[in-house]
């Protein structure tokens, strides 16, 4: 027993000591809009064991009057509210409870428009914030049917009915689908602001996926990636800051030029991954992988493809192989990542687009983009998070999430694999297109930095990392071993 | 191996080279060591359809959960994949879930698919520098210039190849700052080798043309007429899929002739 309790003792000094060598220390650090801080140009934050980077690739932040950290609406939110440093430019959900506790609710990332189930809910309750609190999700409403530029209703291929209703917000009469100004509720992760000259790159003027046209920027008149947001609604990180002003900052005014050109700018030069491992130590070390660590995503070129064995989507890690425990497993799991083949079935916009279904492939097949793993062309697919029978809820009865019917039109073409009857807990990219094919296609999403902001997908329906593994071994019947499992989740976890 | 290919040989005997299938049926997927194979039966027989390879491919295989239109000429050779091929060979994806279409067999020892420049594992060979679909690259274009987008059956999605036509008709016609660039629209009728005629929707030839239209425009090209026909194309059983398309008509400016 004595032998036993001092091995503990001997296990956790090493783990303290190899802690405080690799961090700066167990710092989580919430920033308020207008506290004025001046952010490094290189910091360190606690993550699922180890640290995360973060690179201000322009050196230091003077944050003091920024409009990324100052409050521009009516709600007393800024950006950062929603993209802390601390984790990874997104929210965790460790991170909203304890500022639930620390503020008693008061925090303005709460803020009852979109912070909350639902607007009509009374706000001084926990459970209202429950979706936010347990799985990190703001509502989005958006309009229905969807408006071009102009304001004009887009044609829309289905109609959408409101099943189930747990948050209240979609058959409300305020607020709902049958409102003076119908909307639908959905609700979604913020996404990490960083590492985002990788998001906006790639952009062609036909959309691969639709043989439609892409979104242009309106400022530059370039095709967008169509790789941000959710939905890729925001043809330009301009366009989405002020669409996320008006929206989640709830403005009555626009921005200025000026801010808008100072947070992105801001957020431009802002890198985050993964940069140390409680056992494995540092990770971006000269002759270890090359795409380890928030300096290798500044100096990577962006736009380039990485679905290939010469130059991988995060670099080759034979450095890695054969070496300690940790670092062979990362080693293992990115080649399990890149190489470990299984049949990727009925996911619409990747199985429809000509590969033919089913597709023998690997993760890097659609995780194809060098450094962010994101779709280099428009990344909606419809991976079945979302859809029934596949989604990610245990029952449409159990489920915290709304579910939609959408039915339709026997003049569009239907869905590839659901047909013209669906049920969804969010029709993703079709909120936006119109288009039934697009029910459940959710824009990928980057996969740096994923140690630092639990929960995962865009419905934040995965705690860890290792639930995000397991859905995928089940979705795509991958029979993934214990072993590769482990393996996956550490190399996942090293991005 | 070697008595796959006798039987192959043997079977092929029986049917006539050369001769046009064109059948509604499911796919069938075959697992290999390497890619899968894409089959269809149609009327006892095993026909080869192709391989999955990358979206630039000429080919793109079928799908489980729908039925496929093939319309193939059988072509001497062994069997490949355990199927007759056919070539030239066209496919359609046909649009409606179809949950009976789900037979995906496993590798077999002496089921080989043919070498192909992908396996299933990421690209081992960077990409030509020209994409691979559609025809062979034209050489510098002059005068009048006809382009054709070819769609599957009842479909207006613009694949890939589409996509490379379209593009290079656009920047010819911004090249040479065209007098006039006519879109035509068609839809048509397939001739099934068992007699019946499949016709594309009605309005599918005004959607293909105002879709490529709107690609044009999108690409900087102006002086459009677009113009559509709403009545099938009769099908022939042989020629079928070269009716279901769009053509661009890119004019240049005629300068006219001065006389002394």
């Amino acid at each position: 027993m004595r032998r036993l309790f001092l091995l503990v003792i001997f296990i956790i000094g090493i783990v303290l000591t190899l802690s405080a060598q690799y961090q700066d220390s167990f710092k989580v650090t919430w920033i308020e809009p207008g506290s004025g801080v001046t952010l490094p140009d290189s910091d360190a934050f606690d993550s699922t064991d180890g640290t995360l980077g973060v690179l201000n690739a322009s050196g230091p932040v003077n944050t003091k009057g920024h409009p990324f950290f100052t409050p521009l609406g009516t709600n007393g939110r800024a950006c950062v509210n929603c993209h802390q440093p601390t984790y990874g430019m997104s929210v965790s959900t460790t991170g909203l409870l304890a500022r639930w506790r620390e503020t008693d609710g008061k925090d303005p990332v709460f803020a009852a428009f979109d912070g909350s189930n639902c607007p009509g809910l009374p706000q001084d309750k926990e459970s209202s914030h429950s979706l936010l609190l347990n799985r990190g999700l703001f509502r989005i409403p958006l309009p229905w049917p969807p408006r071009n530029a102009d304001g004009s209703p887009k044609p829309v291929e289905f109609t959408i009915e409101v099943v189930r209703d747990p948050t209240g917000c979609n058959t409300s009469p305020k607020y709902g689908l049958k409102s003076a100004e119908p909307t639908v509720s959905v609700y979604r992760r913020p996404r990490p602001a960083a590492n985002l000259k990788y998001v906006i790159s790639g952009g062609q003027p036909i959309v691969l996926k639709t043989g439609m046209l892409a979104d242009v920027d309106p400022e530059t008149g370039k095709p967008s990636s169509m790789n941000l947001m959710t939905d890729a609604r925001e043809p330009s990180l301009k366009a989405q800051a002020i669409d996320a002003i008006m929206g989640h900052e709830q403005a009555h005014e626009p921005p200025s030029r000026q801010q808008v050109d100072q947070i992105v700018e801001y957020e431009s030069q802002v890198y985050v991954a993964q940069q140390a491992h409680i056992f494995g130590g540092p990770l971006a070390v000269a002759g270890g992988p090359p795409g380890l660590g928030p300096a290798a995503l500044r100096d990577h070129r962006a736009g380039v493809l990485g679905d290939n064995d010469y130059d991988p989507v995060f670099g080759l890690f034979t450095a890695w192989k054969g070496n300690d425990y940790y670092r062979s497993s990362v080693a293992r799991g990115a080649d399990i990542f890149m190489f470990r083949k299984f049949w990727l079935r009925d996911a619409a916009h990747i199985n429809s687009i000509g590969l033919g279904n089913p597709l023998k492939r690997t993760c890097a097949t659609c995780h194809n983009a060098q450094m962010t793993g994101q779709d280099l062309s428009a990344g909606w697919v419809d991976v079945g998070t979302t859809n029934y029978p596949t989604w990610t809820e245990p029952s449409a009865e159990s489920s915290d999430l709304p579910v939609f019917k959408i039915t339709c039109s026997r003049d569009a073409d239907p869905h590839p694999y659901l047909g013209r009857v669906i049920y969804t807990t969010d029709p993703g990219r079709a909120l936006i297109s119109g288009r039934c094919a697009d029910v459940g296609s959710i824009v990928m999403q980057q996969l740096r930095g994923l140690a630092a902001r639990a929960p995962y997908f865009a419905n934040g329906s995965a705690k860890t990392v290792r639930e995000v593994v397991d859905f995928y071994d089940r979705r795509f019947d991958m029979k993934l071993s214990d072993q590769e499992k482990e393996d996956l989740i550490n190399f996942l976890e090293a991005l | 191996m070697e008595r796959t290919v006798c039987a192959g040989l043997f079977i092929m005997a029986a049917i006539a080279l050369g001769q046009q299938r064109n059948f509604v049926s499911c796919p069938i997927v075959r697992d290999t060591k390497t890619v899968p194979c894409f089959l269809a039966e149609y009327e006892g027989e095993t026909y080869y359809l192709g391989i999955q390879q990358d979206i630039t491919n000429a080919f793109h295989p079928p799908q489980l959960k729908h039925q496929v239109l093939v319309e193939g000429r059988v072509v001497a050779g062994p069997r490949v994949c355990g199927g007759i091929p056919l070539q030239p060979l066209s496919i359609s994806v046909l649009k409606e879930v179809n949950l009976a279409c789900d037979t995906l067999l496993p590798a077999e020892p002496g089921i080989d698919a043919p070498d192909a420049p992908r396996g299933p594992g990421p690209a081992s060979r960077r990409p030509e520098s020209v994409p691979e679909a559609g025809s062979a690259p034209r050489g510098p274009l002059t005068g009048r210039q006809e382009f054709t987008v070819l769609y599957a059956f009842d479909d207006d999605y613009l694949e890939y190849a589409g996509n490379q036509v379209v593009t290079e008709a656009a920047a010819y016609a911004k090249r040479i700052g065209a007098s006039t660039v006519k879109v035509s629209g068609y839809r048509a009728t397939t001739l099934l080798s068992n007699g019946d005629r499949l016709i594309e929707k009605a309005g599918l030839a005004e959607k293909r043309a105002q879709n490529i239209a709107t690609l044009l425009r999108g690409l900087g090209v102006s002086h459009l007429m677009v113009e559509w026909s709403n009545e099938a194309e009769p099908g022939d059983g042989q020629a079928d899929p070269s009716r279901r398309r769009v053509t661009i008509v890119v004019t240049p400016v005629v300068t006219p002739v001065v006389t002394p």
